[in-house]
């Protein structure tokens, strides 16, 4: 059973179509990476299904419910987001994590053992408690992507979507982030969907795969399957190689040289 | 001993001493004890909780705004709201409509018209092509308040010279009444407001990160803005068409108190109400004791103090509208 299901959905602005007629399921436990270029309708398949941009025609159902009958409230319960851009905030990290308990408070709530024990365990799982009392504008980049995480962590959503969580880090803290992703995925079972530029990435460590191009979806598939499908250079209508990783032997992609 | 808790209590001292204070400033010794008495009773208490409601509601109104907007500068004052409630309740009295609709006066109906019409004109420029932009919204508001200005000033002209007078006086923001006939009027504007705002200072506390990150915490941020665009409104409409704009409490106020209290809205909504108040009642006596026996108008006082505060806030903040 799907945990998951986008049938046939279009998002527009005026004039301009955004996404056009995108279907995909998603299972319960899934790790899926979108790619493709920039502008293809990645950041807005993940706005639409966090309820940030409304969609003009199509289905979501969540957990076989209609998307459109959730609440705001019921749907950040279901999934967390971490965007592309992070706002420069005027508050310390550990009052921003706070703010991942509202989904499941009323308007007099007060902080629970429950609320605690979550945000202690988002805490934990990004390893950031030696910086909560600091402010969020203190922060490196590699620290406050850590605490955005933290933040959607802090909601305790069984599915995670996050918009090129890596690509303003360094190397080093972009297997520090993937490891973090992979950790959710696999030792959480956190249903994972994460726009990446990273194809090697996507190819290593997701299950599936979506490449759009001009909003409609291009190929889906088996991450394993993407390297050695005809489609692979339309995707970002550039040529690769592949070539079989030294050490671990698995095939990577490069970008070609030659022509196409 | 939480910190914000103790900036509170703080605040609360501040504004009790200046309760008990302020009236018996410039209070004439020559007087008989009996017309002290009357005097204080009958002008100086009505005044002081005139001043103390409308300086809460001005700033707790401007620190709505500030949090829905990110912005400091961004105020009811700033964006228009008040010149688009000082046109609706200018209009009102021009057209000399006379009716009441659920218990408002037609004054206060128009300025709250005035005041909802604006914000979301100002708000709906701001969001046009690329999404929200505080540049334009910022812009906006200035462009209105010229606008907005000019008709007032027009309806001004228009009107016999007693009439155009009173528009002025009321124009420049005065708290002078006689007994406690307004406060009444004016005191379930101000409750409403402050409790729906403090209903919703959740909402509030995530709205200063953003629409993305607020609707992804599961804020509904269409409905809590039009919720407190609606009630801010009324609460601007009903100060404005009694005591006319009184500018850049809404700016001052809760920006020190952000300074003070932090950025939890729990604290900062009753934290702006009473220093919002205790800084109005203080503004109102400094305009009454200047120079005695005259008097200056508080929104003249608000104005002079706001003008350099603004300039400040500009100045200080790194990046002001980005």
């Amino acid at each position: 059973m799907s945990f998951l299901a986008v049938s046939d959905l279009s998002v527009s602005i005026g004039e301009k179509a955004l996404l056009s007629s995108v279907s995909v399921d998603v299972a319960k436990g899934d790790y899926l990476c979108i790619l493709g270029q920039n502008g293809a309708g990645k950041s807005t398949f993940l706005k639409a299904l966090m309820g940030i941009i409304s969609f003009d025609t199509g289905d979501i159902t969540l957990e076989q419910q209609p998307f459109r009958l959730l609440s705001q409230k019921q749907l950040a319960r279901s999934v967390s987001y971490v965007g592309q851009n992070h706002p420069i905030l005027d508050m310390t990290v550990s009052d921003f994590i706070r703010f991942g308990r509202y989904a499941h408070h009323d308007a007099f709530a007060t902080w629970s053992t429950t609320d605690q024990t979550a945000f202690d365990t988002a805490v934990a799982l990004t390893d950031i408690a030696v910086f909560l009392e600091r402010h969020c504008a203190s922060l490196s980049g590699g620290e406050y992507q850590r605490v955005q995480i933290a933040a959607a962590l802090c909601q305790q959503a069984p599915m995670l979507l996050l918009d090129e969580p890596t690509s303003s880090l360094d190397p080093h803290h972009q297997v520090d982030v993937h490891d973090l992703i992979q950790q959710l995925n696999q030792t959480h079972q956190i249903t994972i969907i994460e726009v990446t530029h990273d194809i090697n990435h996507a190819v290593q460590h997701s299950q599936h795969i979506l490449a759009l191009k001009s909003g409609q979806v291009l190929w889906y598939g088996a991450s394993s399957d993407l390297l050695t499908s005809a489609t692979l250079p339309q995707v970002y209508d550039q040529g690769f190689v592949t070539v079989a990783h030294p050490e671990t032997g698995q095939l990577i992609a490069l970008t070609s040289e030659g022509q196409q | 001993m939480n910190p914000a808790k103790k900036v509170l209590a703080l605040i609360t001292l501040f504004t009790l001493i200046i309760l008990v204070i302020t009236p018996y400033l410039g209070l004439s010794d020559h007087l008989t004890p009996a017309i002290q008495q009357k005097i204080l009773m009958d002008i100086r208490l009505p005044r002081l909780l005139l001043a103390f409601i409308v300086g809460a509601g001005l700033a707790v109104c401007g620190l709505v705004f500030q949090a829905m907007f990110h912005n400091p500068l961004a105020t009811p004052f700033t964006l228009g709201v008040a010149s688009g409630a000082s046109l609706g309740a200018a209009l009102s009295v021009f057209l000399g409509v006379g009716f009441g609709f659920l218990g408002l006066s037609s004054t206060t109906l128009f300025a709250f018209i005035g005041a909802l019409v604006t914000i979301r004109f100002v708000y709906g420029i701001s969001c046009m092509r690329t999404g929200f932009s505080l540049h334009t919204l910022l812009l906006t508001g200035v462009a209105i308040s010229f606008f907005f200005s000019s008709l007032i000033l027009l309806i001004q002209y228009l009107n016999d010279l007693p009439d155009a007078y009173r528009l002025i006086r009321w124009l420049m923001g005065s708290l002078s009444i006689v007994g406690y006939d307004a406060i009444w009027q004016l005191l379930p504007f101000i409750v409403f407001a402050v409790a729906v705002i403090f209903y919703l200072s959740h909402e509030l506390n995530l709205l200063t990160t953003g629409d993305d990150i607020a609707l992804s915490r599961g804020v509904n941020v269409r409905k809590t803005r039009f919720l407190l665009f609606v009630t801010t409104s009324l609460c601007i409409g009903a100060i404005v068409s009694l005591c006319g704009p009184i500018g850049f409490v809404g700016m001052m106020v809760p920006h020190i108190c952000r300074l003070l209290i932090g950025q939890n809205h729990r604290w900062l909504i009753p934290a702006s109400c009473l220093f919002g108040g205790g800084f109005l009642i203080i503004c109102d006596t400094i305009g009454r004791l200047l120079i005695a026996p005259a008097e200056i108008p508080v929104g003249v006082i608000t104005t002079l103090l706001g003008g350099p505060f603004f300039l400040w806030l500009l100045i200080r903040t790194r990046t002001p509208i980005s």
